[in-house]
């Protein structure tokens, strides 16, 4: 994701003042109503557009906001702006750990029940909230007119900056592996629950002071406020303008507040021509109009060119021996892996070999807390970490490569360097030479000496045994989820068992 | 016994799209607007404008699936889900233009007035619901568990990639599914046309009804998803007859967040594993 370029910073700044300076007052309504949308809406691209979350209650924290608003005028004037942020980010704060858990169908069904609840508070809580006429009386509070639309959008352009700087640099990175390839992610310490929490409760406080603001653009505030229409325009104004554009959210308001403007003759057809819109974009501009527009102008868009094993390796601080004992773990009555015991010490290359179904990407899972072991414990310098989520392992001091390439635009090398570049004082690499041809395999063979003498601990899986004999200090053999032999690579060469299980033949008693 | 053909609908749809059918409510809507407008007509029976709509709304099932559910089929779930949604928006903003927002009425299925039934008096038109709504399950059901087709369908359900590398047509299965769902939602259409007026706007509900039953049975499960819509029913009425439609619908949503927040996997398990 780029830095927002020269082009759409002079929008996002002439706008307001364009508006001060010329639009009468009914045009600084729709101004002001632009921001408003696009405030919820920037709130919005955080937990879809960056996390993929399917996010259905954001209408129904910017009702919320709204109903602050009205409700806390009166007595706290101006500061019922404030109010409003926080009646939306306390529930989604609340909600949110129960929520988050959830996979995306059922997050989606979830946050759609919980705004079909606001919904209903809202029509039939009378006393509080008056019921489906809604609240008036209220907006004299409130900033109104240029102030209002000054406040506003001083907001939105702060937060469309913020989120432009925040995800042009190692956070856009962070957040695309969470949504494209979360085991990675987890595998490098991004903890995905905290930077859902994050996303959803500060979305939701977006929403919520969004929802202030149109309180007090409107004067009144009613339960549609808290209604699903709201919400699809929220998602399809973001969808149509871009769901990862800094600019998306700005764009697909503007569109949402215009277009009903532009086709007032036509009674609902402007929903009409909004849906189709959507629709058209989804199936064929997935970047979103901000995205096409960047095409346009010829921003060049960053095609991040593969990175390569890189060329020096730093030693570091950090734990020196990882050990297993005992560890197992059983998928239904299948024990995967049985009561696997090895060390791996720094500056160290352990082979794991044996057939194929022995349990040895298992086992790479267990220890870098993808699974999690049924019984045996895993320790690094004597601290167990067997019990810890992914993303704490690897901080903990254990990064992984993946056997196949497991985020679009991966190849083998950068799924390997990335894991490098955590700084984990231990390595896993999963088949790093499969599929690799004769120089590409030079090239790991050298970089993982590099590995050992810069001090890492590197377990390597693979079925190269010739590769393997090279360049392990040992070689572990797992069968049918048990080490049958351990020691020098020459030794487990030797082992009958090992010969047996390679080959395929029943072991001679001897 | 609507909703369970809305839930069987939707959660066919689901299976072969490997996706939510966002605008499922809407086709059972479309189905009931398209046999008022039919009923008004033609002055045709219920009966007869049945296998009518049930045609009509599963060609707009197909068009659904051409345009919003087969081309997104390598993106990501969300894809679908987002253009289903659109979707729906544009149903319901068209039938809002096309019946200019008065609510219709729908024909009765088998008249009006009771029948004696071992004394019990019975209304015609909930017995003909309950009759046509059992028979068109059990012909989902004979479909699905004794055809060679229906075996198809559930390949594709259960392992999209895995199907297509044994030669199943996948597209021409999704395609069918999606058609099928599409009939069952324009039958529910008429069937609850007539017991609540059509209006453009109940879509979404419809398909949260769906969603929840689907969620509850078991996500992607058949028999799961009609447990769940018929559970859903009588729990709707019975809460409705003591403490009046508001609390109902706010009870079914707390009882569906408490299911999740408890059993993130629904209240029967997932038979098909992971989705998403």
């Amino acid at each position: 994701m780029a830095r927002l370029g020269p082009f759409w910073m002079i929008l996002l700044g002439l706008a307001p003042l364009v508006a001060l300076a010329v639009l009468p007052a009914f045009g600084q309504r729709m101004v002001t109503l632009v921001g408003v949308y696009a405030l919820m809406g920037l709130g919005y691209q955080l937990v879809f557009g960056q996390l993929g979350g399917l996010n259905l209650a954001q209408g129904a924290l910017f009702g919320l906001g709204a109903y602050a608003a009205a409700l806390a005028a009166p007595s706290l004037g101006p500061a019922a702006l404030l109010v409003s942020v926080l009646a939306a980010a306390v529930p989604a704060a609340l909600v949110a750990a129960p929520l988050l858990r959830l996979q995306s169908h059922y997050f989606a069904l979830a946050t759609l029940a919980l705004a079909s609840l606001v919904n209903l508070a809202a029509v039939h809580a009378e006393p509080w909230t008056g019921g489906a006429n809604g609240l008036a009386g209220f907006a004299s509070a409130l900033p109104r007119g240029p102030l209002l639309l000054a406040i506003v959008w001083f907001c939105l352009i702060a937060g469309v900056m913020t989120y432009a700087r925040v995800f042009a640099g190692p956070a856009g990175e962070a957040a695309r592996l969470l949504r494209e390839a979360p085991l990675v992610a987890a595998t490098l310490g991004i903890d995905g629950g905290l930077w859902r929490l994050v996303a959803f409760v500060a979305g939701g406080a977006l929403a919520g002071l969004a929802g202030g603001f149109s309180a007090a653009v409107s004067g009144v505030v009613s339960p549609e406020a808290t209604g699903f229409p709201i919400m699809v325009v929220c998602l399809t104004s973001v969808v149509l303008g871009g769901t990862r554009h800094p600019m998306g959210a700005v764009i697909g308001a503007t569109l949402a507040v215009c277009l009903p403007e532009l086709m007032r003759g036509l009674q609902g057809a402007w929903l009409l021509a909004y849906a189709v819109a959507t629709l058209a974009v989804v199936l064929w501009a997935p970047a979103g109009l901000a995205g096409l527009v960047d095409r346009v102008l010829d921003r060049p868009v960053p095609a991040p060119a593969p990175v390569g094993l890189p060329e020096t390796v730093p030693t570091l601080a950090g734990p020196q021996v990882l050990a297993l004992d005992g560890v197992t773990k059983r998928f239904g009555g299948v024990e995967a892996v049985a009561g696997v015991s090895f060390e791996v010490a720094r500056g160290e290359i352990v082979g794991l070999i044996g057939p194929n179904g022995s349990g040895k990407t298992t086992l790479l899972n267990v220890v870098c807390g993808l699974e999690r072991a049924d019984a045996g414990r895993i320790a690094l310098d004597g601290r167990r970490i067997d019990a810890l989520p992914a993303h704490r392992v690897a901080r903990a001091g254990i990064a992984r490569s993946f056997q196949a390439p497991m985020a679009p635009g991966d190849t083998k090398e950068s799924d390997i360097a990335r894991a490098v570049a955590t700084g984990a004082p231990f390595v896993l690499l999963d088949e790093p030479a499969a599929g690799a041809g004769e120089r590409e395999r030079a090239r790991l063979e050298a970089f993982v000496r590099r590995l050992r003498d810069a001090g890492r601990g590197v377990v390597v899986v693979d079925h190269d045994i010739e590769l393997l004999s090279r360049l392990c200090d040992r070689l572990v053999c797992l069968d049918r989820g048990a080490v049958i032999a351990s020691g020098t690579p020459d030794r487990v060469r030797a082992d009958p068992r090992v010969r047996a299980s390679f080959l395929g033949s029943p072991v001679e008693a001897s | 016994m609507a909703y369970a053909l809305i839930a069987l609908g939707f959660v066919l749809a689901l299976n072969a799209a490997g996706a939510v059918n966002f605008a499922h409510g809407d086709l059972v809507v479309l189905g009931g607007a398209l046999a008022a407008f039919a009923g008004a007509w033609t002055g045709l029976p219920s009966f007869l404008l049945l296998p009518l709509v049930a045609l009509g709304i599963g060609l707009a099932g197909i068009l659904a699936a051409r345009i919003a559910i087969l081309p997104l089929a390598a993106r990501p779930p969300e894809a679908t889900f987002v253009a289903t949604i659109a979707l729906a928006a544009i149903i319901e903003q068209g039938l809002t233009v096309a019946m200019g927002g008065a609510p219709r009425s729908v024909p009765p299925l088998a008249g009006s007035g009771t029948l004696d039934l071992a004394g019990l008096a019975i209304g015609r038109q909930p017995l003909a619901i309950v009759v046509l709504g059992a028979g068109l399950v059990a012909a989902v059901w004979y479909l699905l568990e004794r055809t060679q087709t229906g075996r198809r369908l559930r390949a594709v359900a259960a392992d999209r990639a895995m199907a297509r590398a044994v030669g199943i047509p996948v597209t021409r299965m999704v395609i069918l599914s999606l058609g099928l769902a599409g009939a069952l939602a324009g039958i529910a259409g008429v069937v609850l046309g007539h017991q609540f007026l059509v209006s453009p706007t109940q879509g979404a509900g419809h398909m949260l009804k769906a969603y929840i039953a689907v969620a509850l049975g078991g996500w992607g499960s058949v028999p799961g998803a009609l447990l769940g819509a018929l559970g859903i029913g009588l729990f709707e009425t019975f809460v409705a007859a003591s403490f009046g439609d508001a609390w109902a619908s706010a009870a079914l949503y707390v009882a569906v967040l408490a299911v999740l927040a408890l059993r993130p996997q629904g209240l029967f398990g997932e038979p098909v594993g992971r989705r998403a």
